[in-house]
């Protein structure tokens, strides 16, 4: 198809010739047979024939053989160009005015046609590259089709694609076909001042009829500019939108040596504003990916202030209260009076030192510098030490019941005790004051489970993953005015270092279950 | 010592049992009768009951936050209300100001500064019919009547504009002045954000007034907020 066309246009003389020759050869044995005016229907029919395969040039050359021939070989006296009847110099005249006739009308019925049929092309063509670029390919992927499609298209010897990372380097080759274009220093020096010019080098002349603009030829194209297109038989077509400049596409010159055609030229030009779009919008989108981090980053930190200012200052205010209070003249200070005020003192200084945990627990998590100490424990062990950590009063909600037969589980002793003291201390929280906090296992052969349940108003179905969260505190948060937020953050990252999950799920008819989960054979990460 | 005879009621809304607890020995150690609201909506249904004299509000409350109890109360409540904030929420503490505050107290903060805001609002308060005459701080006397001033006797010649300002601060003697609030009051309402040429006229009020002007400590600077006239 490609062939086609190309070939039947170069040798559209030859084959007009050929044909007069041998529909001569072919009607001569003929020649007694039929009246020498019917002959001129047979070569009318030919130069037809050419016209339909070769278009209007050779059908006209045709048309001018056949005169002669009908003349030299059929029109008495034979085997000359003299004619000795007057009244057949009419015909021949007729006939000459009737085959150039014919000639144009089919020729150009066929142009129109195998014009048709490669616009055709081209649209497929066009098609099949932008149905690739919205599959969402990689710059790299994209890369190879162009140069490949580019190829194809014009018959190039050789492409390449290059592209700048940004402005103020130059363009770097990111994909190529054929002979190596991509080290020539002449090919480097061209591709560098299409992009600084932001014009294209070498796009061969507009054809007359055609509305360049309309075509989508690139407006800027300058390849007379600077006397770098004269004479070229490559282009170089810059990669760029309204507001953005990615790099260049290289065409070689074709693998016969001719010079590219405007079609061609047109398509890969196309080709290009496709490859184009499709880089603005995986830059467009890296920024975006780029500011979505940022603003995340952002919001952390601001929560990260806001956690740490509260945290750390409401049991400061609360002891500068305390103390300067104590400090003042006409403060009683009997055994009576000091006494709860030390009390609340301690308090202060309990949660003071648990907000001042948490953040160094998360630091260090985030610094992944835990070095746990691994070992087989109890888990009973373990719940008992986390239940020792809570205050006395909540301590009593609390009760556990562990199936007698549990497994030994592999794992840090003081993490995950301090896991389970968010779990417990989160349960407390928030469950109604008194209502109890029950803690659970069981085991299976592949793992061991350890839950924490509660009976509040639990966890709703879209906040589930969000309760593990940094600083993500509940929409049940607001009755409960202490925490960080990073409890349950801080937990999860000790289950999943231990290669355990955690999750959390109703409990009927009302509250929370926390369910731990992790395999007997060890699999911590190290 | 500034326990009156019938003890003042303060209403205290924080969200924090350690600061109510903190609160509550301060403050009924000194005679007054606390009562206390955990959160915003409680703290307003509270104040309609129990119409305190003295409303210590935290900004900082999840759910309904202090500063709209503050607008909320001041659409009926009259008495002083003093807020806790944190600091680096100046922006807070001039909005709350604005709304209708009487006065702030940053956290954290000392019993002693505490107790001596709560006495110079419920002071405030209680002569708010019949305005002192003439305050005394130090060896400063402001004579409002007369419109003299007195230093250790010694008569200080003010302009009308000084005199207004510093009248405007004495009257609410160690009590926060929002810059808003003087330029209203000495200049109008319209010169509401002028507090460069305040800035000018307090400084020419400190050179004449305080006997160290730049270390002043009649009138004091309450920093992106006002001016504080101390009588201690």
């Amino acid at each position: 198809m490609r062939r086609g066309p190309r070939t039947v246009e170069r040798y559209g003389y030859l084959i007009a010739a050929v044909s007069v020759v041998a529909a001569t050869a072919l009607f001569s044995p003929g020649r007694a047979h039929f009246a020498k005016g019917q002959w001129a229907l047979l070569y009318l029919l030919v130069v037809g024939l050419v016209a339909g395969i070769s278009g209007v040039r050779p059908a006209m050359a045709a048309a001018v053989l056949s005169f002669f021939a009908w003349n030299y070989y059929f029109l008495p006296p034979y085997g000359t160009l003299r004619v000795a009847d007057p009244r057949d110099w009419l015909s021949l005249v007729v006939f000459l005015v009737v085959g150039v006739a014919i000639g144009v009308q089919t020729g150009k019925l066929r142009d129109r046609e195998a014009e048709a049929k490669a616009r055709g092309h081209e649209a497929e063509l066009l098609n099949r590259f932008s149905a690739r670029l919205v599959s969402d390919i990689s710059v790299d992927e994209m890369a190879k089709q162009l140069v490949a499609e580019v190829a194809e298209i014009t018959g190039a010897g050789s492409t390449a694609l290059f592209l700048c990372s940004d402005s103020s380097e130059p363009p770097r080759c990111v994909a190529s076909r054929g002979t190596d274009c991509a080290r020539s220093s002449a090919v480097a020096e061209l591709v560098t001042w299409a992009r600084e010019q932001a014009k294209a080098i070498g796009l061969p002349a507009v054809p007359r009829g055609i509305q360049p603009q309309t075509d989508g030829w690139p407006v800027t194209a300058s390849h007379r500019e600077a006397g770098i297109g004269a004479g070229r038989r490559d282009m170089y077509l810059p990669l760029q939108t309204a507001t953005r400049q990615f790099g260049v596409l290289y065409v070689g010159e074709r693998e016969d040596g001719s010079a590219h055609t405007f079609h061609e030229a047109r398509l890969a030009v196309a080709l290009a504003y496709q490859a184009s779009v499709l880089l603005e919008r995986t830059q467009l989108r890296s920024v975006e990916v780029q500011a979505d981090a940022l603003r995340e980053a952002d919001r952390l930190k601001s929560t990260l202030l806001s956690a740490v200012s509260h945290e750390l200052k409401t049991p400061l205010a609360s002891l500068e209260a305390t103390f300067t209070n104590l400090l003042e003249q006409d403060t009683p200070l009997d055994e009576s009076s000091v006494r709860p005020e030390l009390q609340a003192v301690k308090q202060d200084l309990d949660r003071l030192n648990r907000s001042i945990d948490s953040l160094l627990d998360l630091s260090r998590l985030e610094a992944s510098a835990w070095g746990p100490q691994l070992d087989w424990h109890e888990l009973g062990d373990i719940v008992g030490a986390a239940l020792s950590e809570l205050p006395e009063p909540e301590r009593t909600r609390v009760s556990a019941a562990l199936p007698p037969e549990l497994p030994a589980i592999h794992v840090d002793f003081g993490q995950w005790a301090r896991a389970l003291e968010h779990l417990l201390r989160n349960a407390l929280a928030y469950s109604g004051s008194g209502s109890p906090v029950r803690v659970g296992a069981s085991s299976t052969p592949t793992e061991v489970r350890l839950w924490v349940e509660d009976q509040g108003p639990g966890v709703a179905l879209d906040e589930r993953e969000r309760v593990f969260a940094k600083f993500y505190r509940g929409s049940s948060a607001a009755a409960v005015s202490s925490g960080t937020g990073l409890g349950l953050a801080i937990t999860r990252e000790i289950i999943r270092f231990h290669g355990g999950r955690i999750w959390v799920e109703d409990v009927t008819p009302h509250g929370a279950r926390f369910v731990i989960s992790i395999p007997r054979e060890p699999s911590a990460k190290d | 010592m500034g326990a009156p005879k019938r003890p003042a009621t303060i209403l205290v809304v924080d969200d924090e049992p350690q600061i109510r607890r903190a609160l509550k020995s301060i403050l009924s150690t000194r005679g007054y009768k606390a009562i206390f609201a955990s959160d915003g909506s409680q703290g307003l249904a509270l104040t309609m009951d129990q119409n305190p004299d003295l409303v210590v509000l935290d900004l900082a409350m999840p759910g309904m936050g202090g500063l709209d109890v503050c607008r909320e109360l001041r659409t009926w409540y009259t008495a002083p209300i003093l807020v806790l904030s944190v600091r680096g929420s100046d922006a807070d503490k001039i909005t709350a100001l604005d709304m209708g505050a009487d006065d702030y107290v940053t956290k954290p903060f000392s019993a002693g500064e505490l107790l001596a805001r709560v006495r110079a609002l419920l002071r405030r308060a209680s002569g708010q019919a019949t305005p002192c005459p003439v305050i005394t701080a130090g060896e400063l006397e402001v004579d409002i009547a007369q419109r003299r001033v007195r230093r250790a006797g010694e008569e200080i010649e003010l302009t009308r504009i000084e005199f207004e300002i510093l009248a405007c601060l004495a009257q609410n003697a160690d009590c926060v002045v929002t810059s808003k609030m003087v330029l209203e009051k000495v200049w109008g309402p319209e010169y509401g954000e002028d507090t460069q040429t305040l800035r000018v006229h307090i400084s020419h009020l400190r050179r004449k007034i305080e006997p160290h002007p730049s270390l002043p400590r009649y009138i004091l600077t309450e920093p992106g907020v006002g001016f504080r006239f101390c009588t201690s």
